[in-house]
């Protein structure tokens, strides 16, 4: 199994030196018409696929850059981007 | 003397139809097919499950077993589930192991302890007994415990919960197993389900991968996996999938009498029936879908025990292992059922509270399938609270992300 992140400036590092910012779930939503389900889905609600997603990651004992990598949290392994989506 | 064992629970042939279907072979999903046939009469119940019985969170947790929860919503749901451990012992004729120790939980600031004096008015109002101590009442309880101010969180003071303690989580595995089979339940191991036909927004049938099954109810009690299983009738939940790791140690002498855990240090121990002393760590702050273990926490829980408990110094751990806690913004279950989709059903989202909450949750969830109705003390936790900004604060941080990131 595989316990590291690619960090764009410091390259691969171990796992724990990072914070995780979730997955990549769009832009916040339009203030203009916002209702509560668009605000909930924004805030709450999550796909977490079992495969390879696109998530958020901060080097927080590092560089202390955000940045977003292709991971897939059923191997624990960083994809490339060729197996991005199943 | 020694008859060989007989199996605990029957095999029986899947049928094409059942009245509820269960998926998960956990305690949640147990428990409930338990009730429906003992409370209900509904016995034509299938409970599905990918590997076998126990092998999820429900034969991976430490054992605890407390009602000092945070909310008055969640409080007397595992209040009353605490004090069932002694009646089903003896009503599934089956040691369960429950030993009734008392949670001492740690301060180690003047604020912590006052977040614990609003968790002690909270359970006292609600009629559980929880009382603060000081820290030399700390020590009496557990005398080996470190009062110096040389650790990296001197101990200030506690909170003390005697109805609380352990319970053997494979036990119950097996006797509700047991029970629910002798009533004519069937648990199929084994069994994958692989989507939910969902007709007029009317649960239909669910496919597995043994075949197709004909029911009008589904419960969701996947635990972790919950999220998958719910994806498949288009209902998205609110729930954060991390890997949580424990380990025990070699078995030593009894000498810790009492559950101890403490927020700061992120640990949480006590000695088993057998000697071992079984602790507990925090979440990995990553969603996982993987069982892994990480050399990061043994060092970690090496270090939070032997600050706390010096006479663990040099005392190995025999085994590490990680389960996974399907974690909600707020902490508390989902429990849920014909909204938006008649005849399907949730009980998921417990985090790291699904153990303690188990019998008494699927004795209310039983009711509440085989009636329609929601138990009134069920009704806190609807998925719809979230829409609603009406999340619970059992945890007093911002709920948009939690303690665990």
């Amino acid at each position: 199994m595989s316990f590291t992140i690619t960090c764009p400036i410091c390259g691969k590092r171990d796992l724990y030196e990072f914070r995780f910012g979730g997955e990549e779930h769009g832009p916040r939503p339009d203030y203009q018409a916002l209702t509560p389900q668009a605000w909930c889905d924004y805030v709450h609600r999550r796909t977490h696929r079992a495969g390879p997603q696109q998530e958020w990651w901060f080097h927080r004992d590092g560089c202390g850059r955000w940045f977003t990598v292709w991971r897939d949290p059923g191997t624990n392994r960083e994809t490339s981007c060729s197996e991005k989506r199943r | 003397m020694f008859q060989p064992f007989g199996r605990l629970w029957k095999q029986a042939p899947l049928r094409s139809a059942y009245d509820v279907v269960i998926v998960g072979g956990g305690l949640h999903g147990l428990a409930t097919a338990y009730y429906l046939a003992r409370n209900h009469g509904i016995n034509r119940v299938a409970v599905l499950e990918k590997n076998h019985i126990g092998y999820g969170s429900a034969g991976r947790n430490t054992a605890i077993v407390r009602a000092n929860q945070r909310t008055q919503e969640n409080i007397p749901l595992y209040d009353e589930g605490l004090k069932m451990w002694p009646q089903l012992m003896d009503e599934l004729d089956f040691n369960l192991m429950f030993f009734n120790c008392g949670n001492l939980n740690l301060a180690h600031s003047e604020a912590a302890l006052g977040a614990l004096r609003l968790q002690v008015a909270s359970a006292q109002y609600l009629g559980v007994r929880s009382e603060i101590v000081d820290r030399q009442q700390c020590k009496e309880l557990i005398p080996q415990l470190n009062l110096s101010e040389d650790i990296t969180y001197p101990i200030f003071g506690g909170m003390y919960h005697p109805p609380g303690g352990t319970v053997r989580h494979d036990a119950l595995v097996w006797a509700l197993a047991k029970g629910a089979s002798a009533r004519g339940v069937h648990i199929h191991q084994q069994t994958e389900v692989t989507g939910i036909t969902v007709r007029r927004n009317r649960v239909s049938a669910v496919e597995t991968s043994r075949g197709t099954i004909a029911t009008h109810r589904v419960l969701n009690a996947a635990g972790p996996w919950s999220v998958l299983v719910s994806d498949m009738v288009g209902v998205r939940l609110p729930i954060h999938v991390l890997p949580i790791q424990a380990m025990v140690t070699e078995p030593l002498k009894p000498f810790l009498h009492h559950v101890i855990s403490s927020g700061t240090y992120h640990c949480y121990a006590h000695q088993s029936l057998k000697g071992e002393v079984v602790t507990g760590a925090h979440m990995d702050p990553w969603i996982s879908y993987g069982t892994h273990v990480t050399a990061h926490y043994i060092r970690h829980q090496a270090e939070a025990l032997t600050e706390l408990l010096p006479c663990l110094r040099g005392v190995k751990f025999m085994r590490q292992w990680g389960g996974l806690a399907d974690m909600t913004p707020d902490m508390a279950p989902i429990i849920d059922g014909n909204d938006p989709i008649e005849g399907y059903y949730m009980d998921c989202g417990w985090g790291y509270f699904g153990f303690k909450s188990a019998p008494i949750t699927g004795k209310y969830m039983a009711q509440y399938m085989a009636t329609g109705r929601r138990p009134q003390i069920l009704r806190p936790f609807r998925l719809q609270r979230y829409e609603e900004n009406r999340l619970l604060g059992e945890i007093a941080s911002p709920p948009q992300y939690g303690p665990w990131n």
